[in-house]
């Protein structure tokens, strides 16, 4: 069997081309031919009105696209202002194009792109979803500023998001990894971020690559690692996020699986870090550091109560293995509640999060059915989100969020004790 | 001798610039002379070039460097006699070196006899010579072109009291040429050379002959045809002449000069210099590329003069403001490297006194399409001294030799019209001819073998480019070709060494064979042709279908 290369010779021969760069701008794409373009003309805006001396590079790393995604890369062409004489950033703007062989996998196409990034000496990264459909020449340059021109090694965007939007990060990714990694890092998962080159090369030479959880949310564990390495971070306001019109969006248990799932697999290999760290800190946030919209998404509360019912009724053996024996009372006794009356409160849903922690450390279970057993619990914290919040103002539910944060550091011990117990 | 049948000379010209004053002193009074000049013919012969371009020499006041001239067919006393100048030009012919001579047709000195008689009464013949107004809001949509020093293109005149119009300093009044009577007084000063024997004119701020009430006052149509008529008295009762024409301005305006063939043989391209300079620094050919392909195509007679420095600052007026201040950082960090819009730097001091780098942008000049020039010093790495005012920095005494004033004048060095270059880098004593000839790889003896690789072929001087892309940004390759003959150049225009893909499936078959050591290189095939290059590094391939 030949041995088998992260990168291909061609692209190899692209980046030697390249040489070195000061920019560099990832696009993983799979059959985004529809929007990718109109990715590549604001990138390349971004560079020529942000950055017109920068080397720059806009890096495409495509996951075997049937719909000519790669030939829309190449072709995008930024329409040339009449009176700059065509003459408006001063170097060659790169372009690189890259297939990997295997399925779409975001791990593959993320250390591809750190690869290219500590290949070309990239001083600045970002990399932006083709599947956003409203990005700006400001997103762009928010990501990449704090990394070139202010030191910073890992940026996170903050978007402005309709009150019922963004509930996965609001509920439990933000006040767990804040609570446990003690930085106010909003949006640990996003597929838009900036890193600095240094940040690339560091994650590049991590032995992780062939893990489940770097592998199905890289970004996810970049921005876990840049905080437990003491990376210096930070927050850039990019504005509203609004997905691509028919992108069917990924189902709340791969959301699950994935997120939650690699926040768990950090949990276990930050051991160390996070049990010495003691409450939070802010990071230094560019723009507004929280902007809902009033807008409201349509969400099918009922369904979502009947799932959490149905779903801890038929899991009742499994959350048994999972809960402390007060805990899973609680949620029985919870489930029982009438869907008018329903509250799950942060107490509980803190304690759960807690044992279902604690349990996949101890892999009490398929780690797998461990997520997926979480799901229907979270249903049930989010149906009594959506209960009480039909009416409340944006900086209402802002006070509840931060209320739900504060009692996850409190609760912090509590993890720390269920996470040191002997099975 | 020179061949006085080829009427395309300017095509196949390496031309020397330079000024009588800072050349060689013969008479010891501190200042170049026409007699010094000749006694350096030989050292010019022996660089190579076969034309010279010679600042303005003319009666003057000297407050613009003898831009603003008094008397247009005398020679300035400092420099010598109208005979010094017979025997200078038949002296310079015998060796095969062509003179160009300066002419500013925009304008002239308030000293000159014109202007003194226009300005004595409102009555005078002369007084519609120059451009007069009583008020000073006329052509408002002019620009100031020295911003630096003047406020207004209107000065007060307190003789025949009303403003008269001037495009450069206030004591250089603009001629009117809607008046005949100048077209015929300018046409009569350029006989008068062209009967001495002078080669060619270069003739100073083109654009600005004409002014017409709401325009910019440049390029204008009425200036194509004087230039036109200029050009057709010259072709009707001379041969062998060349007009250059001095048009800061974009490729596209500057095109119109040539006309149909009918206006300029030759002018310069601004553009592109600061370009050059741009490219090296970033590492990246597009500067270059980009320039070139706004560049139109020129009449078959015609032909660009291409530059890397001259007496002027290096002018920064035709680059977008983004460009400029890239270059202002990169190669002006001092402010006082600055004046107007522009840097006023010699070539080896902008170059960090590399001298890979120095040789790199001669390569591009000697190969890129069109005439090339060279600044007097630039050939063995001159510095500059940024503390003279104006432009006087670049505009140093010549050095050849380490002793007494560098061998430019016998002197007391107190007398120099300027001052030495003294430095320890750059001073005479470090960087002059006599020590540079006797090295066999200084810059000086490199320029002479490069301008003799460069005279070796008219492809250089006559032949098409066209541009390779190969995905390397940092190298600039092309083919120039002129009927079977085709040479390839390749430049790396980085600090560090590269490897390139070159697509040369059209010349499948050809020997490239390299120009400075004919050494062969493997032959052309379907595959991409691999070269590697070290830093600044350039090749010059002959390709040869053997």
């Amino acid at each position: 069997m030949p041995e088998e290369f992260l990168l291909s010779d061609d692209l190899l021969r692209q980046l030697m081309s390249v040489g070195e760069v000061d920019l560099l701008v990832g696009l993983p794409s799979h059959n985004n031919a529809k929007t990718i373009g109109c990715t590549v003309e604001t990138i390349e805006e971004t560079f020529q009105h942000g950055f017109p001396r920068e080397r720059v590079v806009i890096v495409n790393v495509d996951g075997g696209s049937k719909d000519g995604t790669s030939e829309v890369v190449m072709n995008a062409t930024l329409p040339k202002h009449p009176s700059s004489r065509g003459l408006t950033s001063l170097r060659t703007e790169h372009r690189i194009v890259t297939r990997y062989a295997a399925a779409p996998s975001p791990g593959i196409a993320f250390r591809t792109l750190l690869a290219a990034a500590d290949l070309l000496r990239a001083k600045a990264c970002a990399v932006i979803s083709p599947e956003t459909s409203n990005i700006t020449t400001q997103w762009v340059g928010s990501l990449l500023q704090p990394v070139y021109r202010q030191n910073f090694d890992f940026v996170a965007p903050l978007y402005c998001r309709p009150k019922y939007d963004g509930l996965l990060a609001r509920n439990l990714l933000y006040p767990m990894s804040r609570a446990t990694f003690g930085r106010r890092i909003r949006e640990i998962h996003s597929t838009e971020l900036g890193f600095s080159g240094r940040l690339a090369t560091h994650c590049l030479n991590q032995d992780v690559w062939n893990t489940e959880a770097v592998q199905v949310a890289p970004e996810t564990w970049m921005a876990i690692t840049a905080i437990c390495a003491d990376f210096p971070c930070c927050q850039a306001f990019l504005g509203p996020k609004e997905p691509v019109a028919g992108s069917s969006g990924t189902d709340i248990v791969t959301a699950v699986r994935q997120t939650v799932g690699t926040l768990f697999w950090c949990l276990e290999s930050q051991e160390r870090v996070w049990m010495e760290r003691v409450g939070s800190e802010p990071v230094p946030t560019f723009g507004p550091d929280r902007e809902l919209s009033s807008q409201k998404v349509r969400v099918n509360r009922k369904r979502i109560f009947d799932l959490f019912r149905s779903g801890v009724a038929e899991l009742s053996p499994l959350l048994k293995s999972i809960l402390a024996a007060d805990t899973d009372a609680e949620i029985q006794r919870v489930a029982t509640l009438d869907e008018r009356n329903f509250h799950f409160d942060e107490v509980l849903w803190t304690r759960t999060l807690c044992d279902f922690a604690a349990a996949y450390h101890h892999s009490r279970l398929n780690r797998d059915h461990l997520l997926q057993a979480l799901v229907p619990l979270y249903r049930g914290r989010i149906y009594s989100f959506l209960l009480e919040h039909q009416d409340s103002s944006p900086d209402e539910i802002e006070a509840d969020s931060e209320k739900l944060c504060v009692e996850f550091e409190r609760q912090k011990p509590y993890l720390i004790e269920r996470w040191n117990a002997k099975t | 001798m020179t061949d006085r049948g080829q009427t395309l000379w300017y095509k196949d010209a390496i031309i020397y610039q330079l000024h009588v004053r800072a050349f060689c002193d013969s008479n010891n009074d501190g200042i170049g002379d026409f007699n010094g000049l000749l006694q350096k013919l030989d050292y010019l012969q022996s660089l190579g070039i076969n034309a010279l371009w010679l600042m303005p020499f003319f009666p003057s006041p000297l407050r613009d460097d003898g831009y603003d001239i008094a008397d247009y067919t005398s020679v300035h006393k400092n420099y010598g006699s109208l005979d010094d100048f017979k025997a200078f030009l038949a002296a310079a012919h015998s060796r095969g070196i062509r003179v160009i001579i300066e002419l500013v047709l925009n304008h002239t000195s308030d000293q000159h006899a014109w202007f003194q008689e226009a300005r004595s009464s409102r009555e005078s013949p002369k007084r519609d010579w120059y451009v007069w107004s009583d008020t000073d809001d006329r052509y408002r949509e002019a620009r100031i072109i020295f911003l630096d020093t003047e406020m207004s293109n209107w000065a007060w005149d307190p003789i025949s009291k009303s403003y008269y119009w001037h495009r450069f300093f206030s004591h250089q009044p603009d001629l009117n040429y809607d008046n005949p009577a100048v077209f015929e007084a300018v046409w009569g000063v350029m006989k008068f050379w062209l009967d001495v024997g002078v080669d060619g004119f270069r003739l100073d701020a083109v654009p600005y002959l004409v002014e017409r009430e709401g325009t910019n006052c440049e390029n204008l149509p009425e200036t194509h045809a004087i230039i036109r008529e200029l050009r057709k008295r010259l072709d009707q009762e001379y041969s062998d002449k060349l007009l250059l024409a001095e048009a800061n301005q974009w490729p596209a305006d500057v095109s119109a000069y040539f006309g149909d063939g009918d206006e300029f043989h030759m002018a310069f391209h601004f553009p592109l210099m600061p370009r050059i300079f741009m490219a090296v620094q970033l590492e990246d050919r597009k500067p270059i590329l980009e320039i070139l392909e706004q560049t139109p195509q020129i009449p078959e007679t015609c032909q660009w003069c291409i530059f890397l420095r001259n007496h002027d600052e290096l002018t920064l007026e035709m680059v977008t403001d983004v460009e400029r201040d890239y270059m202002y950082d990169t190669y002006a960090k001092d402010q006082t490297m600055r004046l107007n819009l522009g840097i006023r730097r010699r070539l080896a001091p902008m170059m960090d006194n590399d001298r890979r780098r120095i040789q790199l942008l001669n390569v591009l000049l000697m190969s890129m399409p069109g005439t090339p020039i060279v600044y007097y010093g630039d050939e063995i790495g001159m510095g500059d001294n940024i503390y003279l005012g104006d432009r006087n920095g670049v505009r140093t005494p010549m050095q050849w030799n380490g002793g007494w004033n560098s061998g430019f004048s016998g002197a007391d060095p107190e007398r120099l019209y300027s001052p030495l270059i003294s430095n320890p880098v750059y001073g005479y004593q470090a960087i002059n001819v006599e020590s540079e000839t006797r090295s066999p790889h200084s810059l000086l003896n490199w320029m002479k073998r490069t301008i003799e690789v460069r005279k070796s072929s008219r492809v250089f001087s006559r032949g098409s480019i066209g541009f390779l892309q190969p995905s390397n940004h940092r190298v600039l390759a092309y083919v120039r070709q002129f009927g079977s003959e085709k040479i390839l150049v390749v430049n790396n225009l980085s600090s560090t060494a590269q490897a390139v893909e070159l697509d040369l499936h059209a010349h499948k078959g050809d020997i490239p064979i390299e120009m400075s050591g004919r050494n062969l290189f493997p032959r052309i095939g379907d595959l991409p042709y691999l070269l590697t290059l070290g830093p600044y590094q350039s090749y010059w391939f002959r390709l040869r279908r053997l």
